[in-house]
């Protein structure tokens, strides 16, 4: 990642071209996780909490914890590498704006709390149900506006 | 570092990133080992004496990604070394190197249990006790080089 960095782009248009690459499988990335999720857990609140605490009524089972920390575990690695290539790109091409910094930090604590809410929501803390919610999909649109952000000022500058 | 003050927030964070990746990986691990309860002290006892018998199908499945994961991982923290001015090169290559090992080792430890070659579970918990204070001093050291 160091290159991401050091390599100065003027004199290197390969370098700007991948990272735009990156970028813009990242969005799409971002996206589909988005849809994964919702397959995997559910895409309302009802049917997350169906998932996570299963339904007597209906004779569904909760998910096995065991599954749970997989998934956790599993996203926290994708979202590390996901969002440093992502921050890495936006600070070298937005270093100048203020905003940077916040958005850093939102994407990284965003992308950290998520799963970790997921956790603490299985442990029949309802709430937390909507709080993973808060945090994943405004994280994930971050994101993706921010890989959308460096993909415009790399091929269209 | 070099000057590079923005780039800190993201290195930052990615040391509480890998300390949770840890965590959740050694929780997933005793898991599996039969931790039903928060006695830490009656699994390792379990594990050290009749670890939980795995095929080479589990090992492999549980192998194949994390060959993948912990290298990449190590790489990616490790080369924030290059970057720091307050740890030499040669002892951070030294150290990288010896993390990789370690982390392979640690890995292919229940091979060992598997093929029948040691009963006990120690070398799987001695590997998974090196490897994680090596990388919790690896993340000590790209966190003193900020």
């Amino acid at each position: 990642m160091k290159f991401l960095v050091t390599k100065d782009l003027a004199h290197s248009s390969l370098l700007g071209k991948l990272m735009a690459g990156v970028c813009m499988a990242l969005f799409f990335y971002l996206g589909l996780d988005v849809i994964l999720h919702a397959y995997v857990l559910g895409e309302d609140v009802k049917s997350i909490q169906t998932t996570l605490y299963g339904n007597t009524e209906e004779f569904i089972e909760p998910i096995l914890f065991d599954t749970l920390l997989l998934q956790v575990h599993s996203d926290l690695f994708m979202m590390l590498f996901t969002i440093l290539i992502i921050a890495s790109i936006y600070i070298r091409l937005y270093s100048t704006k203020v905003m940077t910094k916040w958005l850093v930090h939102g994407l990284f604590v965003f992308g950290l709390l998520a799963p970790l809410c997921l956790l603490v929501a299985y442990a029949n803390a309802e709430v937390f149900v909507y709080i993973w919610l808060a945090t994943f999909v405004p994280g994930h649109l971050l994101g993706m506006g921010m890989a959308w952000f460096n993909v415009k000022k790399l091929v269209f500058r | 570092m070099k000057n590079l003050k923005l780039y800190h927030i993201p290195i930052a964070y990615m040391l509480v990133y890998v300390v949770a990746i840890l965590a959740t990986g050694i929780w997933l691990f005793l898991l599996s080992q039969g931790l039903s309860s928060a006695d830490m002290a009656s699994t390792l006892q379990h594990i050290m004496h009749t670890p939980e018998p795995k095929s080479l199908y589990n090992f492999i499945e549980v192998a194949t990604p994390h060959m993948f994961a912990m290298g990449t991982l190590i790489f990616v923290v490790a080369h924030f070394m290059l970057f720091s001015t307050k740890i030499s090169q040669n002892f951070s290559l030294h150290f990288s190197i010896t993390l990789f090992i370690v982390a392979m080792l640690n890995v292919s430890a229940y091979l060992l249990i598997i093929f029948g070659l040691v009963v006990s579970g120690w070398v799987k918990i001695v590997s998974l006790g090196l490897f994680l204070f090596l990388f919790l001093l690896l993340l000590g050291m790209v966190a003193f080089s900020l």
